[in-house]
């Protein structure tokens, strides 16, 4: 589903966030990107999400090639993005609308479903991740792991088969932590692809199965088993990873 | 370690005001609190939908001041304060204090103009401002902000307005945070005497600039993912109660009582 | 310098207001065009920057403190008209929002702030810029543009609030709005604005270009390849044309009553700056008590404000001239 092919990229053409990136992807996996802060963990999801195209190498998705190109095709691009979810780091840029209701909303709307429709599935995400009492509220004032919840079922409402999530455990207390854990679990069973970055691994115990690992020189080192990774602590503790 | 560390240092600051720090930041504060106080606002008190009361404010203020009659802006004015009881104690001290202060600036800023043989029109002024302030007070504070400016979009305001409307109030408290953080850590930082206060606050502000431009960059790619291709539209329904209704004749009346004491 | 309610007639807001409306429209059309969709939101921001920027308190000498306003610094980091729209954004929010009064007024405060100070401090700094190369040289360019626009601005809010009187009178002659002629109201807002907001404003445009500038410098706006329309340039020219005529029928200096000297020392003291609905006392009336024209007599304030106003005619009218050379070329 997503295939990475000799994908680099580079800043301005400078700066290098990429090099020689080489990924295979199956729908319905469990992935986690693992690395030091810097490695190009994000960069890469940027990628994958169509908000950067590659200096070199090719991405595609579905069978697709994607770039920026193609990206401008008004059609192509709204039926891309709704295919993969992408759940911001920081929550903060993520929500723009002014009441949490039209900020889920947003995503089926400008898909050009009718209100009723509209109505259903936000009534639904607002159910499923249990934040049906914060309809009303505005996103800005709403405490960190609010706002993480409403991230996520902004995604949620337009029924992605990938998910994204970059660092989605930063700055939440255990409860959402927990509660997240269950979510990412429950979608992969449902079966959706999910890749997530994440230094917090004492909370995504069996989310994952696979994972790759990102090193320095923003190349990947490892790509396997992913009890079988985080079991090997010497090469973790190289690696800055713990 | 560096052996400074190990000792205490004697340190007397020189004199020097870091008032303006304290005012900046005083000043954020008054603006943070009042969105966050509006956005609590258990609107609707009045029942009335915000497209009516934002158009009854407004044909409040253009009938106010068109008029030259004084009985008029005299009714205006038991008007507004007939409406001020319908607000919460804090919210009547407020509005009050801002339509009184206006008034009072307005009454001094004509001071002159009373010697210079003015002084009906003076007073006529300053009773239109302590109306029209106090309407729009008002207005502001019996609703939701989003949804006031979402109103306009009857004006035939294009969406793109509202849309950067929306977002400059989001932005408004985001930066205001963002730069309360700023002058706080220079107002801890300030143990002396700065030599160049004006290059703290620029630096304050251009770096409120940068992390703006960074914040747009962001929310940007955020819309995009989520299909945004460059239209957005404003979805808003209002519905008329009978509260609505009512509060239609009584600015009808009120346009008539103009025309009535105002040509005659 | 925003206008309140109630000081302008309402038949004055309704001109402004038509003024306005192709102006906001040109702005809406030229920033779709130009900017990518990427930057759309930043008008948002831009406008939460200008409104935030009005908020800091600059300390100046005395120890007391003055504001703002932006309108040439928005100019030149986000060309002049994105920073049209963001500060219209910016007074609607203060007028409708938080209540400061000026509904009626917004046009005619949009056409000061919004219009005229981006405009003209921005294409005085693109011109000024040319003659002085140097890295030095940017900042004065910029400390000069920004000083000339917010007195720009100044002017024409003095013009307008000066108007009044001349035009709404009841049936006795006496004043229906703002009570104050033109040769009250010219003096009493330019002198402020020449002597102390214009450098606040400059000081404060400097510091953050240069700033940015050193961090990061490919944020500014370079501007469009095209010139200015020769219509701009018209409807500049044709409305600098006006104040010319308006200034010409003022009280001819010499003429003076005693009461009307009076009224400029005071109103010098109250009209200089008309503070914000924030019920801070940080406003700059107290500032005006101690720089206040006390002892200058109302002829020399006048002489000030025509040699102000002459001085940004000439300047305006040196740049439409060179840019019509341009477009020609």
């Amino acid at each position: 589903m997503i295939d990475i092919r000799k994908v680099s990229y580079s800043y301005d053409n400078k700066v290098s966030a990429l090099k020689n990136i080489n990924i295979k992807v199956q729908e319905g996996e469990a992935v986690a990107l693992v690395g030091v802060n810097g490695s190009g963990k994000s960069t890469l999801m940027k990628l994958i999400n169509g908000l950067i195209s590659p200096t070199s190498g090719k991405f595609i998705f579905d069978g697709e090639e994607i770039n920026s190109k193609k990206l401008h095709d008004e059609k192509f691009s709204k039926a891309f993005h709704k295919k993969i979810g992408f759940v911001f780091q920081n929550s903060e840029a993520q929500l723009f609308c002014s009441n949490v209701y039209d900020e889920i909303a947003f995503g089926p709307r400008q898909m050009g479903m009718n209100e009723e429709e509209v109505e259903k599935r936000v009534e639904d995400t607002l159910k499923l991740l249990k934040i049906e009492e914060l309809r009303n509220r505005q996103p800005y004032h709403l405490s960190g792991g609010e706002k993480k919840k409403v991230a996520i079922a902004a995604v949620v409402v337009l029924n992605p088969d990938v998910y994204i999530f970059d660092e989605p455990m930063n700055g939440l207390d255990p409860k959402t932590k927990r509660f997240l854990r269950e979510f990412m679990i429950a979608i992969n069973n449902a079966g959706k692809t999910i890749l997530c970055s994440t230094h917090d691994f004492e909370y995504v115990k069996g989310v994952f199965k696979r994972a790759i690992v990102f090193s320095y020189d923003h190349t990947i080192i490892r790509d396997g088993d992913y009890e079988e990774i985080m079991g090997d602590t010497e090469f973790l503790y190289e690696n800055n990873i713990i | 370690m560096p052996e400074w560390l190990f000792k205490k240092d004697n340190y007397i600051p020189e004199k020097d005001s870091v008032n303006f720090i304290n005012k900046s930041i005083l000043s954020i504060l008054n603006i943070l609190t009042r969105f966050k106080l509006q956005s609590n606002a258990k609107a609707d008190k009045l029942g009335v939908n915000d497209l009516i009361k934002l158009i009854s404010t407004l044909v409040l203020i253009i009938f106010v001041s068109l008029s030259k009659n004084f009985t008029y802006i005299l009714i205006a004015d038991i008007f507004l304060l007939m409406l001020i009881n319908f607000l919460s104690i804090d919210e009547i001290k407020y509005v009050l204090k801002v339509s009184f202060v206006m008034a009072a600036i307005t009454l001094i800023i004509l001071l002159p103009s009373i010697f210079l043989g003015y002084g009906n029109n003076a007073l006529m002024i300053t009773l239109k401002v302590f109306a029209t302030v106090g309407f729009v007070n008002i207005l502001s504070y019996v609703t939701k902000w989003n949804d006031l400016l979402g109103a306009l979009k009857v004006f035939k305001v294009p969406d793109m307005f509202i849309f950067v409307l929306d977002i400059t109030i989001k932005y408004i408290i985001v930066l205001g945070e963002f730069s309360l953080n700023l002058a706080y850590a220079l107002k801890l930082r300030s143990v002396g005497k700065s030599i160049s206060k004006s290059t703290s606050l620029s630096g304050i502000v251009g770096t409120m600039f940068i992390k703006s431009k960074e914040l747009s960059e962001e929310m940007y790619g955020a819309m995009e993912c989520r299909g945004f291709t460059g239209e957005y539209r404003v979805y808003k329904k209002f519905k008329f109660k009978l509260a609505d209704y009512i509060c239609i004749i009584v600015i009808a009346a009120f346009i008539l009582a103009y025309f009535y004491l105002d040509r005659l | 310098m925003h206008i309140p309610d109630n000081y302008l007639s309402p038949s004055t807001c309704a001109v402004m207001g038509a003024v306005m409306v192709p102006i906001w429209t040109r702005a809406v059309k030229k920033v779709k065009a130009e900017m990518t969709k990427k930057k759309m939101p930043l008008m948002g921001i831009g406008a939460a920057l200008s409104f935030l920027t009005m908020m800091f308190n600059i300390p100046l000498p005395g120890g007391t403190s003055g504001h703002a306003v932006g309108g040439t610094l928005l100019a030149i980091l986000l060309g002049p008209e994105a920073a049209c729209i963001s500060i219209t954004i910016a007074l609607l929010i203060q007028a409708l929002l938080f209540g400061d009064g000026g509904i009626l007024a917004f046009a005619a405060n949009s056409f000061n702030m919004a219009f005229l100070m981006p405009f003209v401090g921005f294409y005085i700094y693109k011109f000024l810029k040319k003659s002085f190369k140097s890295r030095k040289g940017e900042n004065i360019s910029a400390f000069i543009a920004s000083y000339i626009g917010i007195n720009a601005a100044a002017l024409f809010a003095a013009i307008e609030f000066g108007l009044q009187p001349l035009l709404f009178k009841d049936a006795f002659g006496m004043p229906l709005y703002s009570p104050y002629p033109l040769s009250i109201t010219i003096p009493s807002m330019l002198l402020p604005h020449l002597l102390i907001a214009g450098v606040v404003e400059g000081i404060i445009t400097v510091g953050v270009l240069s700033f940015i500038k050193k961090v990061s410098p490919e944020i500014i706006y370079e501007g469009s390849s095209k010139k200015m329309r020769p219509i701009y340039a018209l409807l500049i020219a044709l409305i600098c044309l006006s104040p010319l005529g308006l200034l010409a029928t003022g009280t001819a200096f010499g003429e003076w009553s005693a009461e009307e000297i009076a009224a400029v020392t005071l109103g010098g003291k109250a009209l200089g700056f008309i503070p914000k609905g924030m019920e801070n006392g940080f406003s700059l009336s107290p500032l005006m008590h101690n720089y206040s024209v006390k002892g200058l007599s109302g002829s020399l304030g006048y002489i000030l404000s025509a040699v102000a106003g002459a001085s940004i005619l000439l300047i305006v009218f040196r740049i439409v001239a060179s840019m019509r050379k341009d477009i020609k070329n």
